[in-house]
Formats: C-alpha cells, structure tokens, sequence
C-alpha cells in the first residue's frame, strides 16, 4: 500500500501570538520529518511570521542540495486565518497567484487600519471585496476572542488609496462616522444584515461565539461561492471530542448542500504533542489567568499538532475525498514569496532620466560646486571606480538617489543630518552631501565597505536632529504615500525577564518570587535563566514549581519566542507600487506612524529596500549651538567646514575633559581618552570603536594601546608557511594589526580560517541573527579550527571569536564609527571654542547623552562661563546667550524648571513689556495678569527663585504668589487697580542659604548658589574626610575617605568591578569597587544619594585617580541638614531617626513626606 | 504599620523570625509598579522607606521578605480594635486606615483617670500584640497630631507642621515659607493663613483645639427579637407553636422597619423547671414571613426525632433572629406569575429544615475538562449556570458517575484507539452494538512534575439489550507499553 499523501493547511506559528506554541520553522521540520508534501501556515490575522519559514525552507533545501544532490520535494504555501469582528466563521485564506497576495494583504491592512496596533478588524464584506485569486477554508466556527477586533475611532484609522491612480479616497473607503452601511452595491446585498455588526462603527463587538451556528455558516458559504464559486471549501478538524465522526457527517452534509468541497485539516497550534504544556502556559498568558484556573477554557487533550498523514488518512477513513482534497488544493497554489518582486519608487529620478545619469549628474553638480576648477585625479578616479561598481547592481544608484531625496529635504528645512554606514563613505555619497566624511582626505575605499557578496543590501543609516526627525518621516508618507511606504516592524522577542514574569505569573508564582528571580538578572539579553541564578535568588531547582518555571522559560527563550511587533527605530521600505500589497500595514502606538509586518531580517530576506530615518539628539545640540553662536556672535559654522584638526581641540579631549561630547563623556570613554590621547580625525575613530563590547571581550584593547605608544612592535598575526604571510595586511595596516572594527573581525575570519563563500554567507547569516537564534556555536570551532590549522595562535584564533561574539549584541563598524567621529570632533570643537553656546544647547536639547543639567551647567562654570540664574524678567523657554564679561555668558531657560509649561514661558515673553514699576508684589501681580498665567505657573516661578530680578527672593516670592489672584475680577482690570490690599510683613525667618540650595535641587535640579557638599564639608572635614580636590593631590597608596553626591554607578561588562563617581565642591571623584565588596555593601551602594567610601588611592600611568574602594557608608541623611535649621535639629545619631514615627509613613498621601521629596535627582545607574 | 501587626497576629509561627530582625515590608501596586507601603521595624532600620519599588528595595536587600498588602484585613483588624475599645467609651471611632479615636469625655473615672485610661489602654493593646501609639488631646485632630508627631515633645506648639496634615503642597509651602512648627502658625494672623492655603486654618484651629467637631461612633445595631412571658405556663406544643407565630409577627415587623430579614431563628422554650429547649431553623434567603416561619418551625419540630418535652409548661418563649440581610419592602401582586424560583427556595428551605441543612446540594459547573471534577456540590441557595446541550444533541456524559470508577475486564477493541467491542462488567459480558466516541481527555499535567499524566478515551456505548455505558480508556496503546486500562464512569439512563 502506498503512503498517503496529505498536506496541512492550517497550521499556526507562534506569530497567531500567544495561540501558537510552536516555530514556524519547527513546523516545517515537522511536517518535512513525518512525510508531508508539504506545509501551510496560516497565522491570525498576520503574515508577519512567514517569511522566517519560507527562509527556513530556503536554507533547508540549499542544504539538502548540498548534501544529497536532490532537490527537496516539498512546497511551502503561505496565507493568514482570517478572524472576523463580525462573526463570521474563521476562514483561511491562502494566496493562488500574486495577485492573490496583493488582495490578502489589502485586506489584512483594511482590517489593521481600522484597529489599534496589534488588533484587526474584519468583516465579511472586506473579504467579498478582496477575494480575487484567494483560496479560502471556511471553518466551522469562529475563534474570535473576547477583545479581539476593536474598532479605533473613525477619524483616527488611515485610509488608504483603492485601485487605481487617483490618491483621493473614494466613498467606498471612507468609513462613515455613524451609520454601519459600507458598500452600497455588489457583494453587499449578498451578505445578510446580521452578519455585518451592529449599527455604528465603534461597538459592533459580538459576543464570544461558543459553538458553531449552522445559520452563519450557510450564509458565509453561500455569500462566498456566489463570488468565488470555485476557490470556496469546508474545513474539518477531527478533535476527539466526542462526537467527531457526527459532527464530520454533518459537515459532509453541509458541504455536499452548499456544493462546496470537504477540506481535511487539523487546526495545528504546534508541532509535536509534547508541546501541549507549553500551549496551555500561552493560553494562560493570553487570558491573564494561571494555568490553575485554565481548566475549560485550555484545550481538552493534546491532539493539535502535525499529524502523519497515515494517521491523518485513518481518522477521515470515511471521507477520504476530504484528504486528497488537500493535495489538490495545495496544488492549485502557484505562488511563492519569492515572486514579490522589488521595485524601485520612481519619485526621486525626474521624468526622462536614467537613474544612473541621474545620479552621475547630481554628483556632478556638487563636485563642481566643491572644485570650480575642476575636481583633482584622484577624485575622479575614485569616482570613476564606484559608478563602476554602482552600475554592477542596478538597485544602487536608485538607492543613493532615495537616499538623496531625504538630505536634500532636511537640507532645505534647515534640519541637520549626516549619514553613516558601509556605501555612506564613497565619494558619491559625499558629492551628494549625504555625508561630511570626505573619502579622499581619510584615504576610505568603497570598495573596502562594500561587500563581495552582491546580495548583501547596501547600507545607509542616515541621522536626522532628534527633536526634527518626525518632518522628515512626515515628508517620506506624503511623497510615497501611506499605500508605498511604511516603517519596518521589529519582532520584540521573549527575554528573560518578560519570560520569568509571565510565566510565574501564569504558574501562579507571585510577582514578589519573579521579581526577585528577575532582579538577578543584571541584563535582559541573557538567554537562559542558568542554575545558578536560581541559586542565587534563594530557590531551588529541586521544587517543582521553580522547575517548571525554568523548564517554560528556557522554552521561551532557547530560540526566543515572538512576543509582539513594534516599530523599527525608523527604516522604511518604500515601493514603486503599492506595499500593501506586497505585506499588510498596521497602525503604529505612535500617533500618525504605520508600519509593516515584517522585520529587518525578512525584508532582506526577501531583498526589499529599506532606507533608515535615524534620530540622534547631538545634531540637534549642534544644530542649536550653530544658531546661537549665528546670532550672538555672528560666526556661520556647518559640520562640514567646520576648521579641521585644531591642535587646542585635541589637547582638551587629551585630558579626558570631554563632558557632553558626542560618544565619549562616558567614564569608560574618558578613562581612555589620555591613554589613547587623539591627535586627527581617525584616532577619534578608534576611540570611538575600541571601549565597545567587541574588542574589550576580545582582549584588543591593551594589545592596541601598547602598540599605539610605542611599548610593542607592529606585528601582523600571519599563518604557517605554504600560506601568504602577509595576508591580513591589508585588513589589519590601520589598526597596527590589532583587529578593532566588526568589518576587520569578519573579513579575518573568512581569510584567515579561509571560508568557503558559502560558509562564509552562513556565517554572515548567522551573525545578523546572532540574538535570536543560536546558531553561532557551531562556527566557532570551524573558525578556531581553521585559522589553527592554517598556522595561527589557537589564542589569538579564539580572541578574534570572542570579538565576535562580542559585536554579535553590539556590532560597531567602522564605516558608522567615521560619521560618529565627525560629529565627536565637532562637538568637542564647539565645547572647546565656544562653551557656552555649547552648554546652552546642550541644556535646549534634552534629553540627551549621560550627564544631568547640574553637571553640564558644573562644567561650563568650570570652563569660565557665567552661567545666570532663571528669572522672569530675563529668561526665554530656551537657555539663551546674553552679553557677559568679555565672553557670552548662559542665561537658563524656563524649560528647566520641572513641570513649567513652555505656553507660558511664551506669554511671560511677550507680555515683559507691560511691565511697569512698583513693589515686588505689584510687579508679580502686573506680571501674573499680563501673562495671563495661572496659580501654577506662579508657584513654579517663585519655587524656582525667580523673582529675583522683582526683589523677593525663593521665599519672600512663593508667601507672596500663594495670594496673588490670577484670574482678575472684570471691575479691578477695568479699573487697573490692584485687587489685594497691604498686609502687614508677615516676619517670615531668612532662609538660609543651604534651603535655597536644596530647593533649586528640588524645582530645577541644578543650584548655581553653591553646591550641597560645601554645606556639609565641616562636618566631614571634622571626620577627616577628604575632598575630590584633596584626593587629586594624595599620593599613590595611601588610605583615604572620601564623600560625595553619587553621580554614576556603573556595572560594566562582566560585572566584576562596580564604578562609581562622587561629586564634591571642589570636584569628582572615581571610585572603583570589586564585585565582592559590593555584596557587603550593596545596601548602602544601592541606596546612596551621598556616600562615603573608605579606600586607597590609585594613580594610573596617564594620571588618572582612583579610590579602590573598600568600604562603602550611606550619608544620604546628612543632606537633610540643608533644608531643616540647625538649631532645631540637633545632632541625633542616625539609629535615633529610625524611632521617630515621622519618619515617612503610608498615611501621608502619596505615601511621601513632603520635607523628604529627594534633594537630589536619582543618579544614573544600572538598577 | 497594621500591616506588621496582622502578619504577627495571623502568622505565630514566623512571627518569631520578625522578633529575630527579618525585613518584613508589605507591598502594592501602585502606577503600575511593586511598591513598598507599610514596614516592619527591621526593615525600616535597614533604611528602606515607604515607596519605594520593590525591585529597588530588593536591589538594596535582596533577603527582603515582601507579602502583599492587604487593606481587608486591616479594616477588619481595626474594626476589632475599635470595637474592643467600647469598654473605655461608647463614642469610639475608626480613623481609616490605621488610627482610632475615643472620645472620653466623662468616661475616665472608671480608670483613674484620663491618663489612667490611656495607660489601661495601651497596656492591653499591647497584651494583644499591636504596636500602638495613644496620646490625649482636647480636639480629635489634637489627639491625632499628638499620637502620630508628638513623640519629642509634647507640646502642642513645637510639632512640626506636618502635624496638621495638610494637602503635601500646603506642608512644602509652609516649609519654604521657613514656618515649620505649629507655633509658626499660631503666632501669625489667621487671616494671613487663609487668603494663602484655604481650609488650612481650620486645621489648625482643630489641632489647637480652638474648634471641635464630633465624631461617628461604631455603635452596632440591636438584635431583633421578640418574647413572651406566660403568668401560667402553658403545657401544650401546639399552643407554644401558636405563640411562636406571634413572635414571627412582632419580629417581621421590626425587619420590615428596618428592611431586613431573616436567615436564621432560634425560637427558645423556658420550661418553668429551668430547662430551655432551643430549635433553630436557617432560610436560602432572606425572609420575614411568619406564616413561612411557622411552617419551616413546624417542619422542624415535627422532624426532631427527640420531640419537645413540655414537662411542666412554658414560662417564655422567645424567638431571636440570628443573622439579617437586607430585604426591601415589596408589594404582592396576585395577578403576579407565579415565582418559581421562591417556590424552589421554599422547598429548598423545608428540606434543609428537615434533613439538615447540610444535605441538601445543588450541583455547579467546575471549570475542568475531567468528568468527576466537572461538577461539585454546592449551596442550594446558589443559582449556578449549566451550559445547556445544544438541541437535537444528545447528552454527552451521564448524570451520576461512579466513583471511583469501576474496572472492567474482558475488553476487546480495536488498536490503536477503537471502542471497547466487548467487555466484562460485575461479572457479566456485554456485546457492544452501537458506540461513539472517543472523546479524550487528557491528564492535567500543572498537577504532575512530569507534565504527562495518561490521557482517557470515553465511548458512549450501547449493548444489544440497549442498556447504554460510559466507558474509558486509561492511557493509549504505546509500543512496548503496557495495554491500558478500561473502566466505566456511568450509565445512561
């Protein structure tokens, strides 16, 4: 007897998200394993999870030709289970050619479009509309969920475009705001009134259907065949429920009166039966209830999982058609992904040009604009050799041409930007403005950046101002349209701590228990919950319910499981025709934002183009800091001819003085600065690639630094003899033969354990999806093993993999390294010549980069320049530059007090020149009614010392403001008299400087009065403790205590030493404590605002201090000091404070103590 | 602060560990976050605070014992306390969610005196084990300042302005304003305070016990009863039972007035020799119908199997109604449907009068798919919802099951997962004719540490006499296996 034949075609992947328990591409391995011809999957709603199996197979036959010489008989066919808002029956829908794909996805976005993110709303007359070239599974019954197909508000959902030229929408598509018709003619009057969802728009929610309804199925079959007489069957499940064989009986029935076929499936949600568990867990999460409480609403038995075709032949014995059905349908489907074909936009190429004259022209254009004279040899032999190339890949010049497109838009909106990436650095790129990264000068060659594999998609990552990027992703839906361009999706996967909470949570283990097994783990990337971690936590892998959160969780995460999609930062793939029907759209969280389904790795899966609309926060600062230094000092600076290489710039970076520079202010950056001391634009290129994960986890770091001062030989590692001992010369040269770049780590790879172009495309594969699947271990033996076998180091061999283990979480290259160097020297070229434009807008920027306003502010004043106080008559919303002595001195803004309102930073300046004369009330009372500002606003002002310039100090001002009417009574404004009368001098006590000190903490985070450890350095002085200055000057060696405010606490890499900066009056301090020490001190390190530490000092070569910290005190206490008078509050020793029921308790509202609001901010650290 | 009470009170055993210094805070979810709101000692020495994330607390004490806060609880702690308190005072209140407050006035005498009465007081609450702060004052708002600030002095004019528990804002503002005790405040016009901070000097005038306002008590309802006292005893049952009815009228109508009824009776018969001869009934639901009452009295007197002795008469007799619910008032119609449902109560409650209330059961839907844990007994008061069989189905498990249930041998059937043909039950050999199924059901696998568990196979099946089994496979047929077990779980009617 022959093996029956039988492919299933509704099989789920863990894309129908939480419903599926299974990869899609573990499917496919099933359904190969047990002999099916082959596989179809069909997710709720979403396609978003079949370009990973059409992939999977891809590979899986690439291999399969590789080993056996056959080709793999087996077709993967791809469609989606449409679940409908209206309750219509759950109908399957799979593509017959690619026309068919166009509709499902149109359809899919209709439905997406008029849903929240992640929810589609669908009825049965959007699939009469879209139904051409689908095959379609009507199922008995419908699984909608309960909040499954919300509709959005009806002004909120994006329509987009029908068929056809025009951009306006037609009726058809305009969803009316109150009444439920939709389509006035064809299909509509097939579909019975009751199937379309109640009247209005918003609630037409139908209850959770629990059986199926024989009435709805009837109408659905008839409705649909009346359209597609021929692409319409019944779907059965035989699901040992009790009453199968009648139930099939009756649906045989059913089909036979509806004249369709009878279609065998079994509705797999996973692979295997084992993974039943795992189902129920999902389920559980999906529901929010635990697995305890699951019982009727789990699945009754294990049976949904792939099936052998014998098997599947056995329990449809009696209706044999409804297996070979299967093949016939399967058949019938013609289409493949891999016929979407990618095309071009034609919008950035005007009418009548080929896009590479096009191209040539522009580049043309900007070189005659940079050479009138006629651009140097080598120049135009560089380009010359990239049109070359470019003319190789048809796709290029269209791509630097989109890309083009962009620039040349943020350019004429005065928006600042700057591309980075492997094809930004040639000189095309650089001709087109896209990048100030001239190629000639750095010696760059393309063709170093770009890759010998042709199939690799070109990169370019281009940067806009952060605050600004949104015009330019507004500019990119109008020119292409919503129906041609959409951002990419990223799948947020399973991570350890999202696992460990949901399923505890699910496993009825409280959120005290996962929370606590969660905190252990310092990063959310680590893929396995280990042993030991459980260890740690006090638990113990021997109690059940800790095993079976373990044995779900590494389940969840062994090869991470999708959890839902987001948005990708901002690459978008635009299309010549319309993308919804290449990959359904959805609607963004954020407002005015749609993205597609599919991810980064799909899209090049499947080679479309994805052009990257980055935000970074320091071209806005640059941006801001070039406008004021335009209008307060007359100098017009860009990035691209700022003066190059200034010796004074380089000396500053030297002495690791680089706070708020571009990429370098961190610790770590500033240690390295006076070791690697940079000299030109390429040292700031290694400095901004070595204190990275890659080279620090490879060890190339001291190796590099020795080299570069002089203490080691340049070496080239090289192989034994029959080989070329010079062969990574060329990769190596710049870096003095220490690999140091991504690009370098991987080309040696190749070369140097001498790959086959096939491996290496593995290999390449396997790094992109370094994260999510764990198929790198098996390339590290096959590298270690080759470079040794070709005579390298079996040390230096694993160091260059450990490398890339290291670039596989944080990949840095080269090419992105030059762009960021650019903007590192000018932002320390402004910081330098122009510091306090600088820390204006740095301060206008916000948030951005490492430092808080207080430190930035700190190291302006540290720097000469006169930083003023926010006060109503002088300051904007922006921190602004005014005439100071000599030099321009900084002005803050109103935006830096907490919770001001930039509406009435704008009415307070408009409204100064009413001001008129008078007492400080009366001028706070002008002021007030003027600005139309409200009492809020008021207290603000005054919290934040403001009135000032009136004549009330902090205190005077907030006693005065609390009476201050602000909305006057119409006879007083009429009249323009004062509404409050004199009040007698209320006698309030002076406030002392240390109270206004902690209070500028309080309302603006910064104090220019002083600095909070002044106050306290008696007390201190008194214990002997030193200050940051005095630690500076101690010598090597000896024991010191040292207090401070906590700026940073740190953790890096592995986590064996903790970095902590305390900050002082006179300055910081950088303390450094071993892993060990801060299990003894954790509670103190964890809790400190200020803190002592008790350690020996430490000078490095390059002069930098440190304090080994040995023992570590909390004196957060001690600034209770600043705000309570000190007669009042003698010296109680802390213990005492503990007894004092005023300490902090849950009856106060808001379960805080007004007078212990924290003086200082939180630091930034790793909890 | 409660919080640590009810976990030491309700939880002797780890209480000791609390002694010993462990970290015990209590936690809530709060804008979406774990955060810490209410902390033993110990864990307020380690300098957590009140507020604070779980997880950062957790980051600074990782053997931090946290339990989930639960407000219920303390209430009814409270509750307990405040109603402990009535032996100092009748004008005894709670101050949700942690305080209480006693007005003494005139009560003291009993205790020495008011400070006697505190120290009485104090003394007993910490016999219970309640950490407590008490403090006297003129005003409600002066106690409570004193109580909660007053721990470094106890002069009204040196607490911090905290005391006045203001809105935060008003208590920073005065705080800028540089006044910071309540004797700031006092010395300043009132005005002053007013035209700035609202209903501040109100606050204030009560902290200063310039203005009293007075306080709700927790004074508890009566009970509802009724008696009757004979000058001749009466000697029979039937005229007891006559009596009885009455008393069900004058008790309806103090439930009627207080639209309440009754769900439990104690009717009590004093004999004139001193005994008393107690009969109890319970209703399903609220109720004030005496003709009800009687009847339901009836049916339990008739059902004692120890008959009422009225030896030598009754001198009393007395109904008490044990436990009222609400119960609005309501006009009968008599053109009004039938209520069937009340007609079922009212069997329900002859019934449990009868057989004792415990016999008498409902059965309720349980949420799982195995057939003997489906359904569970239940109140008959409740009104639990079956999903009905859809129509023209069949139904899909018998009534009544077996429990356990009972093997049977001899059982013949197709491999893999066929129905039984032919088995042996009680000794008897059945030929099976007609049969559907299998419905499987597989183990639930949450209560195994191997997450298997043998799934069963039911058939509904039928033998040639048409007696119809419901029968099941335990465990399939694996190769190598052991053959798996046939049991039947009921019949079909």
């Amino acid at each position: 007897m022959t093996e029956p034949a039988y492919v299933e075609l509704a099989a789920a992947s863990n894309f129908s998200f939480l419903h599926g328990a299974s990869h899609g591409s573990d499917m496919l391995l099933r359904a190969l394993e047990l002999g099916h011809l082959g596989l179809g999957i069909a997710d709720r709603n979403t396609v978003a999870g079949v370009v990973r199996v059409w992939k999977a197979l891809k590979d899986t036959r690439e291999d399969c030709l590789a080993e056996t010489g056959q080709p793999l008989p087996f077709k993967l066919v791809t469609g989606a289970r449409l679940v409908f808002a209206d309750g219509t029956p759950d109908i399957i829908a799979y593509p017959e050619t690619r026309h068919g794909w166009g509709r499902l996805c149109r359809l899919l976005s209709t439905g997406n479009l008029r849903a929240d993110k992640g929810d589609c709303v669908l009825r049965l007359e959007d699939l009469l509309t879209f139904h051409q070239d689908l095959l379609l599974i009507v199922l008995p019954a419908s699984t909608r969920r309960e909040d499954e197909g919300e509709e959005r508000k009806a002004e909120k959902q994006t329509i987009l475009p029908p068929d056809g030229k025009e951009a306006v929408p037609s009726p058809l598509f305009v969803i009316p705001a109150k009444a439920g018709i939709h389509r006035e003619a064809g299909a509509g009057g097939l579909v019975d009134s009751r199937l379309r969802g109640n009247d209005g728009g918003s609630d037409n929610v139908v209850p959770f259907p629990t059986r199926p309804n024989p009435d709805t199925l009837t109408r659905t079959l008839a409705a649909l065949r009346a359209v597609a007489p021929d692409r319409v069957w019944l779907g059965a499940a035989m699901r040992r429920s009790g009453a199968d064989a009648r139930k099939l009986a009756k649906l045989a029935t059913f089909a036979r009166t509806a004249r369709v076929p009878l279609l065998a499936i079994n509705d797999a949600l996973y692979a295997a039966p084992e993974d039943r568990p795992l189902q129920d867990v999902l389920t559980a999460i999906r529901l929010g209830i635990t697995v305890q409480e699951g019982g009727k609403r789990f699945e009754a038995n294990a049976e949904r999982h792939l099936k052998a075709p014998a098997e599947m032949a056995r329990l449809f014995r009696d209706y044999p058609e409804a297996i070979a059905e299967t093949l016939r349908f399967h058949e019938r489907i013609a289409f493949d992904l891999e016929d979407l074909k990618y095309e071009y936009p034609h919008e950035p190429v005007p009418e009548g040009w080929e896009p590479m004259a096009w191209l040539k022209h522009l580049v043309a254009e900007g070189a005659a604009e940079k050479w009138p004279e006629g651009m140097p040899a080598k120049v135009e032999k560089m380009l010359d050799e990239e049109f070359k190339l470019l003319s190789k890949r048809p796709d290029l010049p269209y791509y630097f041409l989109t890309v083009h497109d962009l620039v040349r838009f943020a350019r004429s909106k005065g928006i600042l930007c700057q591309g980075r990436g492997s094809a930004a650095n040639s000189m095309v790129c650089y001709l087109l403005g896209v990048t100030p990264v001239d190629p000639a000068r750095y010696d760059l060659l393309f063709s170093r950046f770009m890759s010998e594999d042709r199939d690799e998609p070109p990169d370019i990552d281009v940067d806009f101002e952060h605050e600004r990027r949104e015009e330019v992703m507004q500019y990119v839906y109008d020119r292409y349209g919503r129906h041609r361009a959409g951002i990419v999706a990223t799948v947020i996967h399973y991570r350890s701590r999202s696992a460990v909470r949901e399923v505890g949570k699910a496993l009825s283990l409280t959120e005290d228990v996962t929370t606590r097994l969660v905190s252990t783990v310092w990063g959310s990337y680590s893929s396995q919950m280990e042993e030991e971690r459980f260890k740690e936590t006090g638990f113990d892998l021997d109690n059940p319910e800790i095993e079976r959160l373990n044995h779900f969780v590494a389940r969840l995460l062994e090869a991470p499981f999708p959890r839902h999609l987001s948005q990708h930062v901002g690459g978008y793939v635009l299309t010549e025709y319309r993308l919804d029907e290449t990959v359904p759209i959805h609607h963004a969280a954020m407002e005015k934002r749609t993205f597609i389904e599919w991810d980064k790795d799909d899209i090049d899966a499947l080679k479309l183009m994805k052009v990257d609309v980055l935000a970074l926060g320091m071209l806005t600062c640059i941006r801001k800091a070039f406008d004021l230094i335009r209008d307060f000092e007359g100098v017009e600076y860009t990035i691209r001819d700022l003066p190059a290489a200034q010796a004074d710039v380089y000396d500053m970076l030297c002495e690791g003085d680089s706070i708020g520079v571009f990429q370098v202010e961190s610790r770590a950056q500033m240690n390295m600065l006076p070791r690697l001391r940079p000299r030109e634009l390429y040292d700031l290129v290694i400095q901004v690639a070595i204190v990275r994960p890659g080279p620090i986890q490879g060890n190339m770091v001291h190796p590099y630094l020795r080299r570069r001062q002089g203490k080691e030989e340049v070496v080239f590692p090289s192989p034994a003899p029959p080989h070329n001992p010079h062969e990574l010369r060329d990769i190596l040269g710049k870096t003095l033969g220490v690999p140091l770049f991504q690009e370098q780590a991987m080309k040696l790879a190749i070369k140097a354990a001498n790959f086959s172009p096939a491996d290496a495309n593995k290999f390449r594969r396997a790094m992109a999806t370094f994260r999510n699947v764990g198929t790198m271990p098996q390339f590290e033996e096959k590298m270690v093993g080759g470079m040794m076998e070709r005579g390298y180091s079996e040390e230096f061999a694993r160091r260059c993999f450990d490398q890339i283990k290291g670039f596989g979480s944080y990949g840095f290259p080269e090419s992105h390294a030059l762009s960021f160097a650019i903007l590192v020297y000018a932002s320390a070229f402004l910081k330098k010549r122009h510091p306090a434009a600088f820390c204006a807008a740095l301060l206008n920027s916000q948030p951005m980069g490492f430092y808080a306003p207080a430190q930035i502010v700190g190291c302006a004043r540290d720097h000469g320049v006169e930083v003023r106080a926010i006060d109503a008559a002088h300051s904007d919303w922006d921190n602004k530059l005014e005439p100071g002595d000599g030099a321009p001195a900084v002005r803050l803004g109103f935006r830096q007090i907490d919770g001001f309102k930039q509406a009435w930073a704008d009415a307070i300046m408009g409204a100064r020149g009413a001001l008129g004369a008078g007492d400080p009330a009366q001028r706070i009372e002008a002021l007030a009614r003027a600005a139309k500002l409200p009492a809020r606003a008021l207290r603000l002002l005054a919290d934040a010392d403001a009135f000032r310039a009136f004549g009330y100090d902090r205190r005077q001002a907030l006693w005065e403001v609390r009476r201050t009417p602000t909305d006057a009574l119409p006879l007083f404004a009429a009249a323009d008299a004062r509404e409050l009368g004199q009040e007698d001098d209320p006698q309030l006590p002076a406030m002392p400087l240390s109270e206004h000190v902690a209070a500028d903490y309080q309302t603006t985070r910064l104090s220019l009065k002083a600095h909070p450890m002044s106050f306290l350095r008696p007390v201190f002085a008194r214990e002997g403790v030193l200050s940051s200055a005095q630690v500076g000057l101690a010598k090597d060696g000896t024991r010191a205590r040292v207090a401070g405010v906590v700026l940073v606490r740190q953790r890096p890499g592995e986590g064996k030493a903790i970095f902590i900066t305390l900050e002082d009056e006179t300055g910081i301090t950088n303390v450094l404590l071993w892993a060990r020490d801060f299990e003894k001190y954790r509670r103190p390190v964890m809790a400190s605002r200020l803190m002592e530490v008790h350690g020996i000092i430490q000078h490095s070569e390059e002069g930098v201090v440190h304090l080994m910290g040995a023992h570590v005190v909390d004196r957060t206490r001690e600034l209770d000091r600043l705000s309570e008078d000190h007669q009042t509050r003698p010296q109680l020793s802390r213990a005492d404070e503990f007894e004092h029921p005023q300490m902090p308790r849950n009856h106060v509202p808001r379960g805080r103590h007004p007078r212990n609001v924290r003086i200082l901010p939180a630091s930034r650290d790793f909890h | 602060m409660l919080a640590e009470n009810i976990w030491r009170l309700g939880n002797p055993k780890t209480s000791s560990i609390c002694e010993e210094g462990l970290p015990v805070v209590f936690v809530e979810k709060l804008n979406n976050a774990m955060r810490l709101t209410a902390l033993s000692r110990a864990a307020i020495a380690l300098g957590l605070t009140p507020d604070l994330t779980l997880a950062d607390a957790r980051a600074r004490v990782p053997e931090l014992v946290a339990l989930d806060r639960d407000h219920g609880d303390e209430a009814r702690l409270l509750a307990r306390i405040v109603a402990g308190c009535v032996r100092y005072t009748p004008m005894a209140a709670a101050e949700p969610p942690d305080g209480a407050i006693l007005d003494i006035t005139g009560c003291a005498h009993g205790f020495g005196g008011e400070e006697g009465l505190k120290a009485d007081l104090a003394r007993r609450l910490e016999a219970s084990g309640i950490t407590a702060f008490c403090a006297l004052g003129d005003t409600p708002e002066q106690a409570r300042a004193l109580t909660r600030f007053g721990h470094k002095s106890k002069n009204l004019l040196d607490l911090p302005v905290e005391a006045i528990e203001a809105d935060p804002a008003v208590t920073l503002a005065l705080r800028r304003a540089g006044l910071k005790r309540i004797g700031d405040l006092a010395s300043r016009p009132r005005k002053m305070l007013a035209a700035r901070f609202g209903d501040l000097a109100i606050r204030l005038g009560r902290v200063l016990g310039e203005q009293d306002r007075h306080i709700s008590p927790e004074r508890p309802l009566s009970p509802v009863f009724a008696l009757r006292r004979f000058a001749e005893p009466i000697a029979r049952i039937e005229d007891a039972l006559a009596c009885l009815e009455d008393l069900g009228r004058d008790a309806a109508q103090t439930l009627l007035e207080r639209h309440q009824g009754g769900r439990r009776f104690i009717a009590r018969f004093f004999r004139s020799d001193g005994a008393i001869v107690g009969v109890e009934i319970g209703t399903g639901r609220p109720t004030r119908d005496p003709a009800l009452l009687i009847r339901l009295f009836r049916e339990r007197v008739d059902a004692l199997s120890d008959p009422i002795d009225p030896g030598f008469g009754f001198d009393m007799i007395r109904l008490d109604v044990g436990q009222c619910e609400a119960l609005t008032a309501r006009q009968d119609d008599h053109l009004a449907p039938s209520r069937h449902e009340e007609d079922l109560a009212e069997l329900v409650d002859r019934l449990s009068v009868r057989l004792g209330a415990r016999r008498v059961h409902r059965a309720q839907p349980e949420n799982s798919h195995i057939p003997e844990c489906a359904a569970s007994p239940c109140a008959p008061s409740r009104l639990p919802v079956w999903e009905s069989a859809p129509e023209g189905e069949p139904p899909m498990r018998p009534l009544r099951l077996f429990d356990p249930p009972q093997p049977v041998g001899a059982v013949m059937s197709e491999v893999p997962d066929g129905p039984p043909m032919r088995f042996t039950w009680r000794g008897k050999t059945y030929g099976v004719t007609r049969w559907e199924g299998p419905e499987r059901i597989a183990a639930e696998w949450w209560r195994r540490r191997d997450r298997g568990g043998r799934p069963r196979d039911y058939y509904r099946v039928e033998d040639e006499a048409g007696h119809r089994f419901w029968l099941f496979r335990h465990g399939l047929h694996e190769a190598g296996g052991t053959p798996p077990d046939w049991y039947v779980h009921g019949l079909f009617a």
